[in-house]
């Protein structure tokens, strides 16, 4: 039976870049048919830096703290895969001592973000409670960070041929006592994940996708492994000592926002035990081999398990001090095909306009990461890209 | 499988229409030409399993650019082609891996490469007010500086 009116059954619903409900300068364009959302785009480009043609115009070193402001809660991941790359240029072994204390820091990384990623997400759902507990102890990880590198955002602490900071051994106690906080608060954390009704109905169902649907879009990290599809740069790709420090692959089946509150959780009990297992059997030496300025002419490809999942970057060097091509590819990006697939109805499954937010934060998004790379002059219809002297003159 | 094995039977699929092999632990790099890019991409995605598609750089040569997607999951296969920069048409993967659309939307902003048989080459990460015909990361496009900004100046 069709129904002749004057309404039209599909209407476009813009969301973002600017949103109560966005933590990032997103923009959403739905359409929906009533409630239910039935089509879905994406525009990540609100926050595009021109990353990756400053690095063109940087030298090496300098590079190391540039791919460290690609992302304030990935640092640690983009500096890793930055240095790992540069010293696949030059083909060095970087002493074992320095690939621990990557790890560590890696991991502590890691735990601070899933973290801070429950935080969101139960703010996401509107149980504030949680989100203001998640953070208090999200603290004790982020003082770690800035005992051991210094720094408790941006920390620094990787450079090219190792680390630049080494650990003070009465470092290690703390952490050890950090870490059964995190351990005890967290258990309290997935107990109540599990149990709280309001968790359950914000999320459980919500932001289906289907594990078949998950290879074939290409999915990464903790959107990944909640779609039962066991897969981990750390487990199938081993960098630094990942070969060594054991742990397992968290996979949950559930398909949807609630498996992936799960499996960041499980993840952070995974990261404590490799911190511990870290700390146990760090070795003693030096944590830094010295390497001159310039490359070796190459091109190197470097991947390492982000927080939000597979992160890759890409080298080319011509032999000269500034690279010639530097590409980085972040988990979010990767993902955008997925969350597009999880905002679409289809059969059974439908999407409310309510849901979109907790389907979006599900995949822990990033948008500075995703959008890399220009400021434009119309007029001269040039690129510009701030540099540091520049910078120094504005300040004057 | 070791990277031995997918050098050995690209190189048995396909014979001199795949050059240039360099492989480093678990990294393969090859190069083959742009009419052969799609069926190669298609040989790894659906005979040797390589689903995952990691990333697609593109690279300003000064002739010439090089498109390359990262493919696989364990080890890293990068298909590199060249195409001519005067003209950048090289075929499009999307129906190979779909997800490959928003690399190649990403590598079309950036670099100006047209992918025949995608149909949603829009704007990706540059803002939709930038120029037609100005890609950043190529080689002419030059970096001007910020002019300090001091008060009384015009």
């Amino acid at each position: 039976m069709s129904v002749n009116s004057s309404y039209e059954r599909f209407f476009d619903v813009p969301i973002g870049p600017q949103h109560p409900a966005l933590k990032e300068p997103l923009f959403l364009k739905l359409v929906v048919e009533g409630e239910h959302v039935v089509a879905a785009d994406v525009d990540v480009s609100y926050t595009h830096r021109g990353v990756e043609k400053a690095m063109q115009e940087r030298n090496y070193i300098q590079n190391i703290y540039l791919a460290e402001r690609i992302c304030g809660i990935c640092n640690v991941a983009h500096t890793l895969c930055y240095c790992q790359n540069v010293e696949g240029l030059y083909d060095v072994e970087v002493p074992s001592r320095a690939l621990y204390i990557r790890v560590l820091v890696e991991e502590l990384a890691r735990i601070h973000s899933h973290l801070l990623w429950l935080g969101v997400a139960a703010h996401e759902i509107g149980f504030d409670t949680l989100f203001m507990y998640v953070w208090r102890d999200r603290e004790r990880v982020m003082d770690l960070i800035e005992e051991i590198t210094g720094n408790r955002v941006t920390s620094a602490i990787n450079t090219i041929g190792g680390v630049r900071r080494d650990i003070r051994p009465e470092t290690f106690d703390r952490c050890l006592k950090a870490m059964d906080y995190v351990e005890e608060r967290t258990k309290y954390y997935k107990k109540v994940c599990k149990t709280d009704p309001t968790i359950a109905a914000r999320c459980a169902g919500v932001g289906i996708l289907k594990p078949n649907d998950a290879v074939r879009l290409c999915a990464v990290g903790p959107t990944l492994r909640a779609s039962n599809v066991k897969y981990d740069v750390r487990a199938d790709d081993p960098y630094a000592v990942h070969d060594e420090v054991p742990f397992n692959v968290v996979v949950y089946d559930t398909n949807d926002a609630f498996g992936r509150i799960l499996v960041r959780i499980d993840e952070i009990f995974e990261s404590i035990n490799m911190v511990r297992y870290c700390v146990k059997h760090m070795p003693t030496g030096p944590v830094r081999v010295r390497l001159r300025l310039n490359p070796p002419a190459g091109e190197h490809v470097s991947r390492v398990e982000a927080p939000r999942g597979e992160l890759i970057h890409y080298v080319k060097s011509n032999g000269s001090e500034k690279p010639e091509r530097y590409k980085v590819r972040t988990p979010t990006f990767e993902n955008l095909p997925a969350l597009c697939e999880m905002l679409t109805s289809k059969g059974n499954y439908v999407v409310n306009i309510a849901d979109v937010p907790v389907v979006f934060a599900s995949i822990d998004p990033c948008l500075s990461c995703t959008s890399r790379v220009a400021v434009l002059d119309s007029e001269k219809e040039t690129v510009w890209i701030g540099r540091l002297e520049g910078l120094k003159r504005l300040k004057r | 499988m070791r990277e031995e094995d997918v050098v050995l039977k690209l190189k048995e699929a396909f014979g001199d229409k795949v050059s240039d092999f360099k492989t480093a632990p678990r990294r393969i790099f090859f190069y083959t030409p742009p009419e052969h890019y799609k069926e190669v991409v298609k040989f790894l995605v659906e005979k040797l399993g390589f689903v995952h598609l990691q990333a697609m750089t593109s690279i300003d040569l000064g002739k010439d650019l090089e498109v390359m997607p990262h493919l696989g999951r364990g080890l890293t296969v990068s298909v590199r082609t060249r195409v001519p920069k005067d003209k950048p048409v090289v075929d499009s993967i999307v129906d190979v891996i779909p997800s490959a659309s928003f690399h190649e939307r990403e590598v079309h902003d950036m670099l100006g490469v047209e992918f025949k048989g995608n149909l949603n080459l829009k704007r990706i990460l540059l803002p939709e007010d930038w120029p037609e015909g100005v890609h950043p990361l190529r080689r002419e496009s030059q970096i001007t500086f910020p002019k300090p900004i001091r008060g009384g100046e015009k």
